[in-house]
């Protein structure tokens, strides 16, 4: 009877660490596709000219960056070891191996951010800004983001 | 009689050695000389784009894609290979290289010493190319700056790190045959044929590979597991983006932004940075060749493994 309750707890015991971990590699997946929101939802679509020019919205989704971006660094601090369940992106496990240069590739997307802060004013304008935050994403998306479809 | 089976022994093993030998000898190139020719510096531009070479070449970690001091890791099943210097350096690039050196180390992937290069190099690809191109691509790269810095050695295992051997390999996986327009199709269509099929290498990472590491030829373009380890390339032919418009691949190889409102991340992401540097035209060209892409299914994906 004993061995039976330990064989069961040891077992919830690991569904539950499973569960946990996967848990925050969906905390960090969220974290990543509300950024992608607001960066290719709203700004990107209107460079592309897919939905149009929205003032309210683009300042929005500078505050949302702004306040989103700088959270990488602690939503990453732990290793889930395994991805979403059915994602098409993951964080690759470089991130944990070289965690100080993953962090280092925050702060020029912060800066970036600032930067364009209260100058996007026309379409023209959000382009340059869409492209230099853009740039400083994909800065980091080339080394620690891995495609899994 | 013991003697004699020794004997019978000894010369078939060393006809077996000869052979081999014979087998993986790189081909002597004569040093015939070429008709004098003046390179078009602005085509070197577009075939350096085209290419990719900054994608491995550049110095990793540093701003420049022009500063081609090489040192960038790529792993693989066979061991990790370390881009080489091909900046115009004398010492530790190519400043030294002849014309002939330059296109015999991207046409045949033989070094000046005459050894093979490891396919790591896609010259799998590059030996579709024309002359006239890799001539104009010497020329520009020669414009680049002069990095000093010889790269450390490739770690890779035995019996792979026998350069010798990759003359077998090549003799299963390259034909050393150049490009053939295909008439029936429009000349823009033909462009980015040649420009996928050669420069471009994209069926270099687009392709599932054999257990030797050559590409399975039925499966051309159709993706696979990514031979540096983690993730999965995608299917590139009209079974994996067959919902892309040609408008929309051409769009995605200048900003990396995919019609799903997303962005190139990975070793693509290296790639848009200079396919975002051709002509409209090239890449128009080659989205033009990437939509006729007949559907192929690639290999099937492992389940989901937990790490």
């Amino acid at each position: 009877m004993r061995r039976t309750v330990i064989a069961v707890g040891a077992l919830m015991f690991g569904v539950g660490a499973v569960m946990a971990q996967q848990e925050i590699a969906v905390q960090q997946d969220n974290l990543m596709r509300g950024q992608a929101k607001s960066l290719y939802d709203v700004m990107l679509k209107m460079v592309q000219g897919k939905i149009s020019y929205d003032q309210k919205a683009i300042d929005a989704a500078i505050a949302d960056l702004e306040g989103s971006v700088p959270k990488i660094p602690t939503t990453f601090a732990t290793n889930p070891k395994q991805d979403v369940v059915n994602s098409t992106y993951g964080a690759s496990q470089k991130v944990w191996k070289n965690k100080a240069d993953f962090d280092s590739k925050v702060p020029p997307v912060v800066k970036a951010i600032a930067d364009v802060k209260g100058k996007i004013k026309d379409a023209a304008s959000l382009k340059i800004a869409y492209d230099s935050i853009q740039d400083k994403c994909t800065d980091c998306h080339e080394t620690y983001r891995v495609k899994l479809k | 009689m013991l003697r004699r089976i020794l004997l019978a022994a000894a010369m078939a093993g060393a006809a077996a050695f000869g052979v081999y030998w014979w087998l993986t000898a790189p081909p002597i190139v004569l040093a015939a000389t070429e008709p004098a020719y003046t390179p078009n510096l602005a085509n070197g531009q577009v075939v350096f784009n085209a290419g990719g070479c900054s994608s491995c070449h550049a110095v990793p970690n540093q701003p420049d894609r022009l500063r081609l001091g090489g040192g960038l890791a790529i792993p693989s099943p066979f061991g990790t290979f370390y881009a080489p210097n091909i900046s115009p350096d004398p010492a530790d690039g190519i400043g030294r290289w002849t014309e002939r050196d330059f296109v015999n180390a991207v046409s045949k992937g033989i070094s000046p010493r005459g050894t093979h290069y490891f396919p790591a190099f896609p010259y799998t690809s590059y030996q579709h190319a024309k002359g006239s191109d890799v001539r104009d691509l010497f020329a520009y790269l020669k414009t680049l700056p002069r990095v000093s810095g010889k790269v450390r050695d490739h770690d890779v295992a035995f019996p792979f790190n026998i350069r010798r051997n990759v003359g077998i390999w090549k003799m299963l996986f390259t034909d050393g045959k150049p490009f053939t327009a295909d008439a029936t199709r429009p000349a823009q269509w033909n462009r980015g044929a040649y420009l996928v099929n050669s420069f471009g290498h994209c069926a270099e990472c687009h392709s599932p590979r054999n257990f030797l590491g050559g590409i399975i030829a039925a499966q051309r373009f159709a993706g696979g597991p990514n031979p540096e380890g983690e993730g999965w390339v995608p299917n590139i032919t009209e079974k994996g983006i067959g919902d892309w418009s040609e408008k929309e691949i051409a769009y995605f190889l200048e900003t990396g932004a995919t019609p799903d409102n997303d962005t190139a991340g990975g070793s693509m992401a290296r790639v848009i940075k200079n396919t975002s540097q051709l002509p409209a035209d090239d890449r128009a060209a080659i989205a033009d060749y990437v939509k006729s892409l007949p559907p192929v299914e690639g290999p099937p994906r492992p389940p989901k493994a937990q790490k």
